[in-house]
């Protein structure tokens, strides 16, 4: 029998540390150091010397989402991920990919562009944002309506534990049902039960072409009511996006697009031919005239706004509701879209939005907890992916706690007991 | 702790008194059939069998074993092809089958919730018409249960593009051993907190009994183009799969049988297939018409450019038309067609790299004939899926043995080309010597640390999967013992 006791360590008491010399760990707390591992035997080195030392780890990769989640709540470690950069296995005939976790979303799409293959999956800032970061966080952009989340791309993984020992779950073959999922638990874990240090990926070929329809709406009414409509469509989206006017402007201002109360972007990938009928099937199912084509090429600085502009910089909080598509269409009518830039997964029910004021906790702190209860009363939640640190506790990024927390916490304590991974970062005491 | 194999009198009268004696098995007689699944090489009769209508009954069920201390292993339709529902040291087997409501159908919001014991081939009928269809389709989807292909991570014929049971599942409700009910996920996607929704799909009812699952429902094609491609070699047909890959085409699917399980499906149904042919390929596309045509022109050169001829070609509208649904049911009765060969047959489900399909394929000819054991292939080319089928007579005891030794060579060789035991069947007691070849000690401390955190006295399904742990019986192999 295995022995699952960890071993006994004595926790040494730290102190956060005064200054940012040793690296930033988020939420305005500094890291006691920053360690760069270059290989996954040091990387495991590392992890087991620090956590003897009585450290905390915070694994950290493009250090896009650093404030995301809840605030660091013991002193500890960074963790840089980013010397793990390389391809382990590209076998393109196999359609499956195995890379380390500090590799950037863009420079994987490099890689597999050469072969005429792509990564289903988006992210923001993808020059910056690495695979690790992305599947800890569980990220994803618009084509996830026809194309998958993270959870539908991952088929193996390998992350080193908090006693500094690679754990590998699945493998690298497209279908495999041995062992427990560890990488659909590990996606979206938020670096709470062991850092990602490599992924094993389905990848896809390269669509033939590309389009985004850009649809204008005076009502939302008008906008729920074709988006009903496209839901038994002859078309086959793959994206569908309903921006309020501030994102639309933000988004669609660059190419010059008309805009008004809302926009529903429709995307569509697949062969020339299938792309072409789809776009004249949707001017004729919505019934208008005024439709503004994006084709191929054209299309693309738009794809790639609309996946950015789901992490506005310039936003002092940014919530996400998470409901039923029809739900998310009542939920958007709740919302002031003069004081929100507003950005939904429409197919999926996510439902974005970015504060366009200066932020005012008095007047703020009500609106919240005002649409989490609308959230809540139709099914669904809404969490704070960005809050400034000081509004956290108060604001519940989280949400409200869900009855499947009790059952997370117990997971967590299976597959990290000394709780040393990213402690406070995730829901309920994780 | 050996679990024992006589049940106290008390839980078996308390387990009446929740389900009704109407969904209980007591005598033996009635429960012989629970003796084994669609595995049948190892057996044990379960010492009761009961029938819970409702999540409370199950709740009640797991409590009064909890108390009693019997384990309990939950069970589906049983056509587990790795012995997942083996009552392995006796106790209380939950059947599912009489929670077969589907209680919800949103097509709006693109879900549906359904008990455990509803038939998937339910589930696509109740569907039938409304544009929508739940995609998961394995190939024994006319009797298999949702529940059981929640608990298996079942995939099938269209996994290719439309990918295995997890990827359709929103949601589960799960009862776990000590009674509590956990609401995992849901019609909404990314609830906060970790996804236990993909971590419990799969758990091969090691963790709990699932009671309620809620689905993603998948628009159908428009149209689809399905053609039966005939080889004169196995190799030449694995050649066109890397070929159609390779051309970015994703087919819904690609399949392939060799010349023993064509002969053996054509005298069963038969469809037409040509009994001479080396391979047949069944390679199938869908999506909206006016795509299509183009990619049908690839695959139909493609096969002849690997020396291969289009026998068939049949475009569809719907998955009703009756040449469609011949050559599909060609294909999903094909271990049905198998009994008329041998009386028993064994099925192996390892996986390949899609590259190392000749390889594999080659190595399973030379291991039949070194063990002098007859092998038909029936699988999911397009995964790499393999399910090697072989032919024996369990009541001679030398084939018996020649055939678990030949599937031991076949598996071991499928994880010595980077690929894996089971792609789709489960580990279950079949397969669980081979998860200290995939996974090293520290992995599979893991498993069962989380096994341990839904399942801490291991009274749920114990000894299946994962090796190791809390309510380990000390089981020598996976054991073979004879029919009882
Ligand atoms: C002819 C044939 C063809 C097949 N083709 C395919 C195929 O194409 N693809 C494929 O993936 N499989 C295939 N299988 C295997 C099998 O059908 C699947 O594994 C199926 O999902 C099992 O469903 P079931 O209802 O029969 O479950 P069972 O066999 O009853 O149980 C399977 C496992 O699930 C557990 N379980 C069942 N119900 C529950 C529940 N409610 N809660 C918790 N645990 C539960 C059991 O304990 C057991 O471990 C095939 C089998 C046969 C006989």
């Amino acid at each position: 029998m295995l022995d699952l006791s960890p071993p006994v360590i004595e926790t040494i008491a730290l102190n956060w540390p005064e200054t940012s010399a040793g690296g930033v760990l988020g939420d305005g707390r500094s890291a006691s150091a920053t360690d760069r591992p270059s290989s996954l035997e040091e990387l495991c080195e590392i992890v087991a010397r620090r956590v003897g030392e009585g450290h905390a780890l915070y694994p950290q990769g493009g250090a896009t989402a650093l404030d995301y989640g809840g605030i660091p709540r013991r002193p500890g470690v960074a963790i840089d991920l980013r010397g793990l950069a390389r391809v382990v296995d590209y076998p393109a005939a196999d359609m499956t990919i195995t890379i380390e976790a500090g590799m950037t979303l863009a420079a994987l799409q490099k890689t597999l562009g050469e072969q005429g293959q792509r990564l289903t999956l988006e992210a923001p800032l993808a020059d910056r944002a690495t695979l690790g970061g992305i599947f800890a966080t569980n990220a994803s952009g618009p084509r996830r309506f026809g194309l998958g989340r993270p959870r539908d791309q991952i088929i193996g993984i390998r992350y080193v534990d908090g006693e500094g020992r690679a754990i590998k779950g699945g493998g690298r073959v497209v279908k495999n049902v041995a062992g427990y999922d560890l990488p659909k638990l590990l996606t979206g874990s938020m670096g709470t039960l062991g850092i990602i240090a490599e992924l094993t990926l389905k990848v896809r070929p390269k669509p033939e072409a590309s389009a985004l329809a850009w649809v204008r709406f005076r009502r939302l009414a008008d906008a729920a009511q074709a988006l009903d409509r496209l839901n038994t469509s002859g078309t086959r989206p793959v994206a569908l996006e309903l921006l309020n006017a501030p994102t639309a402007r933000k988004v669609g201002g660059g190419a010059g697009l008309p805009v008004e109360e809302w926009v529903l972007v429709v995307g569509f990938e697949d062969n020339a031919a299938s792309v072409a009928w789809q776009l004249d099937r949707l001017t004729l199912e919505l019934g208008r005239t005024d439709l503004v084509f994006l084709k191929d090429n054209d299309s693309a600085p738009l794809w790639s706004a609309l996946v950015d502009s789901q992490a506005d910089e310039d936003a002092p909080l940014t919530f996400a509701a998470n409901l039923k598509p029809s739900a998310a269409l009542v939920f958007l009518g709740s919302i002031d879209a003069a004081r929100w830039a507003i950005q939904t997964h429409a197919g999926n029910g996510i439902v974005r939005g970015h504060f366009q004021d200066e932020a005012n906790f008095e007047e703020i702190a009500p609106e919240v907890d005002r649409l989490r209860a609308e959230a809540v009363r139709l099914g669904g939640s809404l969490t704070l992916p960005r809050c400034p640190t000081g509004w956290k506790d108060r604001l519940k990024v989280w949400g409200n706690p869900r009855a499947d927390w009790a059952i997370a916490e117990k997971v967590k304590k299976a597959l990290d007991p000394r709780g040393v991974l990213n402690p406070g970062r995730f829901v309920g005491v994780i | 702790m050996p679990a024992t194999t006589t049940l106290p009198t008390r839980l078996a009268s308390e387990l009446s008194s929740i389900v009704g004696p109407e969904n209980l098995l007591a005598h033996r007689d009635e429960r012989l059939v629970y003796e084994c699944d669609g595995f049948v090489i190892e057996k044990n009769v379960p010492d009761l069998v009961v029938f819970p209508t409702s999540t409370e009954q199950v709740v009640g069920v797991v409590k009064a074993c909890g108390r009693a201390g019997v384990p309990f292993v939950p069970r589906g339709a049983g056509t587990s092809l790795a012995g997942g529902t083996l009552a392995v040291g006796g106790g209380v087997m939950i059947c599912l089958t009489r929670m077969k409501r589907i209680l919800e159908v949103n097509a709006r919001d693109r879900y549906a919730v359904v008990e455990p014991g509803v038939v998937n081939v339910w589930l696509t009928r109740a569907l039938a018409g409304s544009g929508f269809h739940y995609a998961p389709d394995p190939s024994s989807q006319g009797a298999c249960t949702i529940g059981g292909n929640v608990a298996t991570n079942s995939g099938g014929p269209h996994t290719l593009k439309y990918g295995v049971t997890v990827n359709h599942v929103l949601g589960v409700e799960l009862v776990l051993p000590d009674g509590s009910v956990v609401q995992a996920g849901g019609p909404e996607e990314d609830h906060p907190g970790y996804d236990l929704t993909g971590l419990i799909v799969g758990h091969e009812g090691t963790f709990g009994i699932v009671t309620k699952v809620t689905v993603d429902l998948t628009r159908d094609p428009e149209a689809g183009r399905t053609f039966l491609g005939v080889f004169e070699t196995v190799e030449a047909a694995t050649e066109a799969v890397s070929g159609i890959i390779a051309a970015g085409i994703v087919p819904a699917a690609l399949e392939m049988l060799d010349n023993p399980m064509i002969r053996a499906v054509e005298a069963a149904f038969r469809f037409g297939f040509p009994t001479e042919a080396g391979a047949v390929l069944i390679i199938e596309t869908d999506g909206l018409d006016a795509g299509l045509e183009r990619e049908a022109q690839s695959i139909a050169s493609i096969v002849r450019s690997n020396g291969g001829s289009v026998a068939k070609a049949i475009t569809w509208r719907t998955r009703k038309e009756p040449e469609y649904m011949a050559i599909w049911k060609a294909r999903k009765s094909a271990f049905g067609a198998i009994g008329r060969l041998s009386p028993t047959f064994c099925t192996q489900d390892g996986v390949v790299p899609r590259t190392k399909l000749p390889h594999i394929l080659r190595f399973i000819t030379a291991v039949g004939e070194r063990h002098d054991i007859r092998i038909a292939n029936v699988f999911h080319a397009g995964d790499g899926n393999i399910h090697p089928i072989l032919l024996f007579d369990e009541r001679d005891p030398d084939q018996v043995r020649r055939v678990l030794e030949a599937s031991h060579e076949i598996l071991e060789e499928c994880i010595n080309v980077g690929g894996s035991v089971t792609g789709e069947h489960g580990i279950g007691v079949e397969k669980m010597s081979f998860m200290p070849r995939l996974f090293s000690p520290a992995d599979l401390a893991a498993m069962v640390a989380l096994r341990t955190a839904f399942n801490p006295a291991g009274l749920c399904s114990p000894d299946k999967m994962i090796p190791g742990g809390a309510g380990c019986i000390e089981r020598k192999s996976p054991g073979h013992k004879a029919s009882a």
